[in-house]
Order: structure tokens, then C-alpha cells, then sequence
């Protein structure tokens, strides 16, 4: 449980949520105590977000793009994340366990964020407890019901596993197609560096937005020459005078 | 963003591989805020 819990928080596409609700059950029934299945729970948890604030702090957004890599959930990105992560603070490692591709993502953004260890640390810590505690005080509740899946699942043996294990798997392989098929179509259309360098030398100007969040801008000032800069909430005044056929170049850090 | 603009009728959306980093990493010249 402790290990699944530290593989979905480290990215894995592994949901720990189903393993602590049967955890929670159990602890109904004696056979798993609850104090060890929230110490362990909140200590994988932490271990796992520890390690990615603390590559998140030396490497700064860099360490953001492995994330995106590794995520299953396009709709997870990681600029998305960050504008969440901006708008509540630390206070939003409070819930971040419960928003999809949230979780991964906020303790690198913290770290590269420059935030305090300790405060890192406390806000995490809680969240953990928050979103361990809910699964298990699920189970708990609904341990009647999980008993007699779990029953079933051992009346059925082997193909009880093989059904699960199936399902998980064609989960899994649709949410990396749909990843494929996303990037597959930005990268049809991705203009390089050198391609725009050329563009911008012989007159002919795209409108260039620059779409990093304003943390980004803070981290680094900097931005490409003729860049106009859009957060997510001025794009569409950004856009709203340019014609649909009108080339845009929109780029991150 | 880039979906959001072609989703807004945008045909000739692009995003720019490696980003910011990647321009600053050919030495290209880039602006102070």
C-alpha cells in the first residue's frame, strides 16, 4: 500500500486511491491497523513530493517538462497546474491530491517557486492526511460492500486478477493514446527555434505570445524579441483583433 | 493554449519547440521586460 501510495505521487499511472479504500475496510475488520495505514499513507506520500520539490528547487522548471513527459493526462499541463498553483498557493497542497494531474505537479512548482521546506512540508503533510484519511474513512464506511468484493475476487481466483489487471491496463493504454495523439498533432504543427529566428530576420513578423505564467516571468524576465505577453486569463483579448488566418507562435519557458 | 486558439478558429497555430529556454540556448537575442 505504502509503495503504491509512493509510485502514483513520484507519477506513475498506478491509482493508490483504490488500495487505501480497501486498506480502509480492513482496518473495520481488524486486520490492518489505522494509525500504521495513515502513518504509512502520509510518509510514502511526503517521501515521494519531497523528492520531486526537492528536484523541482535545484533544477527549477525544468523539472516540470519530465513531469509532462511522464503524465498520462493531457488535460494535466503543466501550465494549467502552475496557474492553479499561483492562484492558491500553498494552500492548494491542501487538495491537490484530489485534482487529476495536480498532485504530481504543485511540489516541483513549490520547490522551483522557491518555497519554504518547512512550510512545504507542513501544508503536504496535511494534504496527505486530508486525502489518505478520505480513502480510508471510505473504506470504513463501505466496508460491508468491499468484503464482499474482495470475496468475490478470491472466489474467482486468477481471473478476478486478470479481469482487474485488464482493465487497468486498457485504461492505461487509452490514456497514452490520447496523450500520443495530442502531442503527435502539436508536434506536426511545433516551429523550431532556428525556423522562427529566420522569420523574425526577413520582416515577416507572427504574433509571438509569449503564454508563461507570471511566476515564470518573475523566474525569468527575459522574453523573445516583439513577444507580447498573454496569461490564460488575456488571450482572448489578446486575439480578439487578429484575423483567423493570422500565423501565432506561442511558447513556455 | 495552443488547442484553446485552434479551438477559437485560429488556423495557423504553433508552439515553439523547446520554448523560451531553447531560444535563450541558440543565443539568440531576447528582451528585458
Amino acid at each position: 500500500m505504502a509503495l503504491n501510495v509512493f509510485l502514483e505521487q513520484i507519477g506513475a499511472p498506478i491509482p493508490a486511491v483504490p488500495t487505501l479504500v480497501v486498506a480502509g475496510a480492513l482496518t473495520r475488520s481488524g486486520q490492518l491497523s489505522v494509525t500504521a495505514v495513515m502513518l504509512f499513507s502520509v510518509a510514502a506520500s511526503l517521501l515521494a513530493d519531497w523528492i520531486w520539490f526537492l528536484l523541482g528547487r535545484r533544477y527549477g522548471y525544468r523539472v516540470l517538462r519530465v513531469l509532462c513527459r511522464l503524465s498520462l493526462s493531457p488535460d494535466s499541463c503543466v501550465r494549467d497546474t502552475e496557474a492553479k498553483f499561483e492562484r492558491w498557493g500553498m494552500k492548494s497542497l491542501l487538495v491537490a491530491k484530489f485534482v487529476p494531474g495536480f498532485s504530481t505537479v504543485a511540489p516541483p512548482l513549490a520547490g522551483a517557486g522557491g518555497r519554504s521546506t518547512v512550510e512545504f512540508l507542513i501544508y503536504d503533510g496535511l494534504g496527505a492526511a486530508i486525502w489518505a484519511g478520505a480513502a480510508v474513512a471510505a473504506g470504513r464506511a463501505f466496508h460491508r460492500a468491499i468484503h464482499v468484493v474482495l470475496q468475490r475476487i478470491e472466489d474467482l481466483g486468477g481471473w478476478a486478477l486478470l479481469f482487474l489487471g485488464s482493465m487497468l491496463a486498457l485504461v492505461i493504454v487509452f490514456k497514452w493514446w490520447q496523450r500520443r495523439r495530442f502531442i503527435m498533432m502539436l508536434r506536426m504543427s511545433r516551429i523550431s527555434v532556428d525556423e522562427l529566428k529566420a522569420m523574425l530576420d526577413s520582416g515577416r513578423t507572427p504574433v509571438v505570445l509569449d503564454v508563461r505564467t507570471p511566476s515564470a516571468r518573475k523566474h525569468d524576465p527575459r522574453r523573445i524579441p516583439t513577444a507580447i505577453v498573454a496569461n490564460q486569463e488575456q488571450i482572448e483579448e489578446r486575439v480578439r483583433d487578429l484575423k483567423p488566418d493570422e500565423e501565432i507562435i506561442l511558447y513556455c519557458t | 493554449m495552443a488547442r484553446k486558439l485552434i479551438d477559437e478558429g485560429f488556423t495557423l497555430v504553433r508552439p515553439l519547440a523547446g520554448g523560451l529556454d531553447a531560444w535563450v540556448d541558440a543565443g539568440y537575442d531576447v528582451e528585458a521586460a
